[in-house]
């Protein structure tokens, strides 16, 4: 382990905030029925039942790398209970309750993360019913998916449609020149594009001041020419109320928005991290005390919405959805080598894959390729 | 080719791309040009000259300059269902996007197992011969064709141009279309007025002979069919046409018949698409050779300077000197 750790500066909490963290107000509360509050606390709690799952698979064995969002559940949840069914979404991996709260199928994500192909996945998990928002394979190099979402806004505003494209990235990406790209041609085509830095202030091991100079990451929107807002990250009715500002004017013809959702990685990066390597983990346990979840509970109970047995109903029946997705996932047979072949070039694949794919087929049942396929059979 | 017999004009390849561009903004209202240049000026090699005016800005769009933003907003609106035509200024400027080209524009489909489809066309012109600056004369192709999920189209003439600029932009598959800058007003011919595709999986015989194969694409195949005239020799030339997926049946086919292939092409030598060729050649028709895969090619050097880039690009003395070493090889 080395010696140097990074040291930290703690973030200005100079943003939007409508709860504080012990859960009382200080902001107007958006106007949200009770189902709807309940569906996002319903979200929040199998959010975390299926992350402290997924960590319990992966050490055993059954899951590749995974990462969490413990503690940050907020900042993907407000932003996605901000959109409309039809919208889009271009997530990064660390927006499990945005992919929740819409009804990603929790079997498929985790089949994923067991490493099968997504021909298996899809024929053996058939969706009954597709998520009211259409989310894109996450972005693994983040950055470029907040670019090809720019794209996915455009195509909206040529057409006269009045959908939103809606994306997240990290604050370490805001260094990738795909996110500049992403706000210039957003806000040069007044795209109805809503982009969410999830600033939590670590990108592995590189802190926020090293990413960048700028006073804080909702800065990036003034050069680039569009309205960039900076939300507490762990207040779920703050991000849910600037998303929905956002996405209301990015409806309605105004363009995109940059929003900066400050938290902290409190977990690790993911699976493969161990953050006590680089940095001081005294904050992080500090910033539990910011935990989201607490803070939206005591609104909830203000309103008459939550009790301590709410909480342990909907605890008991998210484990079980999640304990059930997770053998469905297990159940899966393994990718047919052969499926690395799909989905390649449409209609005919050419000659060298007719070729490449018979020799894996040769391999596959003990026989030699090179020997045993006469190339001039391939018409 | 199925192009209809009636009507044809004289056309050289950049009005023969202007052409296909205008034939498929009219017949599909999801075909959106865009790049930097493009608009009211018509490209600075005036590929898009005039469609501007006949579609509008929301048709034919002027984007920031920015290879990389464009390469990616194209990807998400190809997403979506457009069929985005973007103009990359010069190949050597589609660096700048080599990030959204491998990890999206020729990935999300198979990422996605197929739910996303990315039908968009990238028009770039590359190759050597009209002594620009730094950067505007690469034949970096092999960049492109290692990236598996990817068409790489190049014609050698303007109707081959038309047809298959065409056939790319109607392709659901990302394709890269290399249009040579030599060849944009080298000559012109006789190129259908209506509407037609050709073929995106099937090189094209220019000439056929006994002797020696020759392969070539682009500007190349005019360089080897003037030398193949020259020394009066049996030469079969063959337009690759399409560089990925590549119509290796008509490649080995023709050196089966000859026995001796020599393979021309600006590329730099070490990796250049000649040495798949040849390791086709050689894993698949050794038997029949005559004499050794010949590879007449640019050196590994950087693109050089205007001066001295003449004796870079393969010439036709260059592909003399290619096909005469492989007929007076002897065992």
């Amino acid at each position: 382990m080395g010696q140097h750790k990074w040291a930290e500066q703690a973030p200005d909490e100079d943003f939007f905030r409508i709860l504080t963290p012990d859960g009382s107000l200080v902001g107007d509360a958006p106007d949200l029925d009770d189902a709807t509050l309940l569906g996002m606390y319903r979200a929040l709690v199998l959010t975390r039942a299926y992350e402290t799952h997924t960590i319990r698979m992966q050490r055993r064995g059954e899951l590749s790398v995974t990462a969490q969002s413990m503690y940050e559940e907020a900042v993907g949840l407000g932003a996605a209970a901000a959109l409309r069914e039809g919208d889009w979404c271009f997530p990064s991996y660390r927006q499990f309750a945005a992919h929740l709260y819409w009804g990603v199928p929790m079997d498929r994500t985790l089949a994923v993360l067991r490493g099968g192909a997504p021909e298996t996945i899809a024929e053996h998990l058939p969706l009954e019913k597709p998520p009211g928002v259409t989310f894109t394979p996450y972005g693994v190099i983040l950055g470029t998916n907040v670019l090809n979402a720019a794209g996915s806004a455009m195509a909206d505003k040529l057409n006269g449609r009045d959908t939103v494209t809606l994306a997240f990235t990290g604050e370490g990406s805001t260094s990738e020149g795909d996110f500049h790209d992403a706000l210039n041609f957003a806000a040069v085509f007044k795209a109805p594009l809503v982009v969410v830095v999830h600033n939590n202030q670590w990108a592995i091991s590189t802190p926020a001041h090293r990413q960048h100079a700028a006073p804080t990451f909702a800065h990036k929107a003034l050069a680039h020419g569009l309205p960039g807002e900076r939300v507490d990250g762990n207040d779920v009715l703050a991000m849910y109320q600037k998303t929905r500002e956002a996405v209301d004017r990015a409806r309605a013809g105004g363009g995109p928005t940059l929003i900066e959702a400050v938290t902290y990685r409190v977990v690790d990066h993911n699976t493969s991290d161990s953050a006590e390597v680089y940095r001081d983990q005294a904050l992080a346990e500090h910033w539990k005390q910011f935990d989201p979840r607490p803070r939206f509970e005591a609104y909830l109970s203000a309103r008459g919405l939550f009790s301590e047995a709410l909480r342990e109903q909907y605890e008991a029946d998210c484990l079980t959805e999640v304990q059930a997705a997770a053998a469905r996932a297990l159940a899966l047979p393994r990718s047919d080598p052969m499926t690395m072949f799909d989905s390649q070039l449409q209609g005919d694949p050419g000659w060298h894959l007719r070729l490449q794919q018979r020799e894996l087929a040769a391999e596959l049942s003990g026989v030699n390729p090179f020997t045993s396929i006469d190339p001039e059979t391939l018409a | 080719m199925n192009a209809p017999t009636t009507g044809t004009t004289d056309l050289n390849l950049v009005q023969a791309v202007n052409q296909a561009l205008r034939d498929e903004l009219a017949r599909d209202p999801a075909v959106r040009v865009m790049g930097y240049d493009i608009g009211p000026i018509g490209g600075v090699f005036r590929a898009t000259e005039g469609l501007y005016d006949a579609f509008g800005g929301e048709r034919v769009i002027d984007t920031p300059l920015s290879e990389n933003g464009l390469i990616g907003a194209a990807v998400g609106m190809a997403m979506r269902g457009e069929r985005p035509v973007v103009e990359i200024q010069f190949l050597g400027f589609l660096y700048n996007a080599f990030g959204q080209f491998v990890c999206l524009m020729s990935n999300v489909r198979e990422r996605s197992g197929g739910q996303f489809s990315v039908p968009m066309t990238i028009r770039t012109p590359f190759g050597g011969g009209i002594k620009p600056l730094q950067f505007h004369s690469e034949s970096t192709e092999s960049y492109l064709i290692h990236t598996p999920g990817v068409r790489v189209v190049c014609p050698s003439t303007p109707a081959e141009a038309k047809g298959l600029l065409a056939a790319s932009i109607r392709c659901d598959d990302p394709v890269v279309f290399l249009e040579h800058s030599r060849l944009y007003r080298a000559f012109r011919e006789p190129v259908p007025d209506a509407p037609y595709v050709l073929p995106l999986d099937q090189a094209r015989v220019v000439r056929e002979g006994r002797d020696v194969t020759v392969l070539a694409w682009g500007a190349m195949v005019h360089t080897a069919r003037q030398a193949i005239d020259e020394m009066a020799v049996d030469a079969e030339l063959i337009d690759l046409r399409v560089l990925a997926p590549l119509d290796v049946k008509t490649i080995l086919d023709s050196v089966r018949r000859t026995g001796r292939c020599v393979i021309v092409h600006e590329a730099r030598r070490t990796l250049g698409l000649g040495a798949e060729l040849s390791a086709l050649v050689n894993e698949h028709v050794f038997d029949c050779l005559k004499a050794p895969v010949r590879r007449v090619t640019a050196f590994d050097v950087q693109f050089p300077e205007n001066q001295t880039e003449d004796f870079y690009l393969p010439d036709i003395r260059r592909v003399r000197h290619g096909i005469e070493s492989v007929l007076q090889y002897k065992f």
